[in-house]
């Protein structure tokens, strides 16, 4: 089976000289199809830095990812937006949704850039909704909602799109214990029952411990690689 | 790309609310900038239409004949005959409102204390009165009776200047026929109350008197006629000018260069305005929107994360920018519209016209739409104002996807 994403000698270093951060050093990653893993290690190991290279959010120092055997070296930014937009979905931290959209709205942005029509849209957009356990929301704006109700719009919407991969950069870090466990369920549940490739950036334990695979991270290495049966 | 429109087009709108203050604030920009434009149009237009037509109606008139040369050289060398037949028909043509003859020469009056340059004008008051409106502004006294008159009718401000009076007598002197002074003592009967110009300008008196003192045998120095329709100008000019090849017909637009300038003085000074109110509007926009789009730098981010190209999240900030100007054009040309509505019943500028003489004036303006400024105004300002919005607009095209991973500190 080919990976969905590889990374091979990735390294990503900011800044010059005596102030260089060597946020990556030397990086190589398979994440293979049906994948939930996790990706922990303290803060500042380069867990963002690494998901943001596999996002095509920003270009490594040096290093070569590929997603869907397809190299994001040499892409222009108008490539890489088409490419973000098919293969991969994005939860984030925090500031996930357009504020002046409603939920569902929200949902349909994505979908509406992938030119799907207008009908198609509202029933898949409600349809995501009602999977993350939304329905009867759909019209909330952000600012309506709890922190738990905005993360589950966002991984509707990184779903809604049917990407190769969907990567979450902390996505429990601002939810309280009930809701971080309601939404690790719910990317499980999804992993379980579509297959759905999940890479989550975390060093919250409640996440780690639902995952198939441990990938840890210290000063920008990988510094073990296992898959346990969460 | 009609489906994108659509998406945007909501998604903009609301984008345009959530900083009401800073929207409101631009908005009001916008408007007040166009609405000073409009209304200094209009008030410009009203204006220069009413002090044309005092010019007109002071003297004036729509036109002037004259012999060949006076113009160059106004003595009493070039005068000419009253009209002959052709030319007096061609004067009675229905175009021509009204006319009448005078004897107009160069000389000077002279009281107890002072000798003043001055044009003599000889009128017939009767169709002088028709024409002319200085014999509607006496301030004291009356008005010359007939072309028999031997009195004067002198201006306010040159009775002050000679320091005479009603009931006093000024000396004339002018150059006559024979190309010897006259010299004739007059009774001041009436003193005019126009402009200051005006006023230390001309002597009046009766024509018939005036030629009797300057030995002439009839001949007078122009004809001044009235039209009915001022649109008819060069057409009647034409006719006239046909009627009577010998002489020197112009319009009032040959006759007062001023004048007739106006209206390209009015245009470059508008263009200045629209300038002036658009540089400082260029200033609010840039400077607001720019604010605007770094504070939504992660939003921006985000949308570029989620596999918006840059070229999209362009036109939908220029979207957002196009209708906020929009919204403020269409403000300012309500304010606009409702102002001059306001004062659709006149500007009574008579406190402060009697303050500029010398700018003649109507002491009443009176504003009125121009359909063409309400439409090319309004349409030049929303095509500036979004050409200069196109900078935030790059700047928000140019946010980094990686922005988006960036968490809130
Ligand atoms: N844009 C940046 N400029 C400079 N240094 C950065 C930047 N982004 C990340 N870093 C540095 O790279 C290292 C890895 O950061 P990050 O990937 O955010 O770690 P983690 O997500 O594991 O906390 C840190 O030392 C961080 O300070
Ligand atoms: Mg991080």
């Amino acid at each position: 089976m080919d990976p969905i994403v590889a990374c091979r000698g990735l390294s990503k270093t900011f800044g010059k000289g005596e102030l260089a951060v060597h946020a990556l050093r030397d990086v190589d990653l398979d994440i293979m199809p049906g994948d939930i893993a996790t990706l922990a290690g303290p803060s500042g190991s380069g867990k963002t830095t690494l998901l943001n290279m596999i996002g095509a959010l920003d270009e490594p120092t040096s290093g070569e990812v590929s997603v869907d055997g397809q190299p994001l070296g040499g892409l222009s930014r108008s490539r890489l937006s088409e490419l973000r937009l098919s293969k991969i979905g994005f939860v984030f931290q925090s500031y996930n949704l357009i504020p002046v959209l409603s939920a569902r709205e929200n949902i349909e942005f994505v979908l509406q850039l992938q030119g799907v029509s207008t009908g198609e849209r509202r029933n898949r957009a409600l349809e995501a909704l009602k999977e993350v356990g939304l329905a009867g929301m759909e019209d909330r704006r952000p600012g309506k909602m709890s922190g738990g109700q905005q993360q589950r719009v966002a991984v509707a919407r990184a779903l809604v799109s049917r990407p190769s991969i969907v990567l979450a950069d902390e996505p429990t870090a601002n939810l309280d214990t009930r809701n971080a466990l309601e939404l690790v369920d719910l990317m499980r549940n999804l992993n379980r029952e579509h297959g759905t490739t999940f890479l989550i950036g975390t060093h919250d334990v409640r996440v780690m411990e639902h995952s198939m695979r441990h990938i840890e991270m210290v000063d920008g290495r990988i510094d073990s690689d296992a898959r346990g049966s969460a | 790309m009609i489906d994108g429109f659509k998406t945007m087009l909501p998604l903009a709108w609301r984008n345009l609310w959530r900083n009401p203050r800073r929207t409101g604030i631009t908005l009001i920009v916008v408007a007040i900038g166009l609405w000073s434009i409009l209304f200094f149009n209009a008030f410009m237009i009203a204006w220069a239409e009413s002090s044309k037509e005092t010019t007109l109606r002071l003297l004036l008139g729509s036109g002037q004949i004259h012999a060949e040369g006076y113009m160059d050289d106004p003595s009493v060398e070039a005068l000419m005959n009253p009209p002959d037949q052709d030319l007096a028909s061609a004067l009675d043509a229905p175009a021509v409102a009204d006319w009448t003859t005078r004897v107009v020469v160069p000389g000077v009056v002279q009281s107890e204390y002072k000798t003043l340059p001055a044009t003599i004008v000889g009128v017939d008051p009767m169709a002088e009165a028709r024409i002319s409106s200085i014999p509607g502004k006496i301030a004291e006294g009356r008005y010359l009776n007939s072309g028999d008159d031997d009195s004067v009718v002198l201006g306010l401000h040159m009775v002050e200047r000679l320091k005479t009076g009603l009931g006093r007598r000024v000396i004339l002197m002018s150059q006559n026929a024979e190309g010897a002074m006259s010299e004739q003592s007059f009774d001041v009967v009436g003193i005019y109350d126009a402009d200051k110009a005006t006023e230390d300008l001309y002597v009046f008196t009766g024509r018939a008197a005036s030629q009797k003192f300057l030995g002439l045998e009839g001949e007078i120095a122009q004809v001044v006629f009235v039209l009915k329709e001022e649109m008819a100008l060069e057409d009647a000019v034409a006719a006239l000018a046909d009627a009577a090849p010998a002489l020197d017909v112009r319009s009032w637009k040959d006759l007062n260069l001023f004048l007739a300038s106006m209206d390209s003085y009015m245009g470059v000074f508008i263009q200045i305005w629209l300038g002036i109110v658009f540089a400082l509007m260029a200033i609010g926009i840039v400077n607001t929107q720019l604010m605007a789009v770094f504070e939504r730098t992660q939003e921006f981010g985000l949308l570029r994360a989620l596999g918006m190209k840059p070229g999209r999240v362009l036109l939908m900030v220029a979207i957002e920018n196009a209708l906020l100007i929009g919204v403020g054009v269409l403000l300012g040309m309500v304010l606009a519209a409702v102002t001059i509505w306001s004062v659709s019943d006149g500007i009574d500028f008579s406190a402060f016209a009697r303050a500029m003489e010398m700018v003649q004036t109507g002491e009443i303006i009176y504003l009125d739409y121009e359909p063409d400024a309400f439409i090319l105004f309004p349409g030049l300002i929303w095509l500036l104002g979004m050409l200069v919005a196109l900078w935030p607009a790059g700047r928000a095209a140019k946010c980094r996807p990686v922005e988006a991973m960036r968490r809130e500190t």
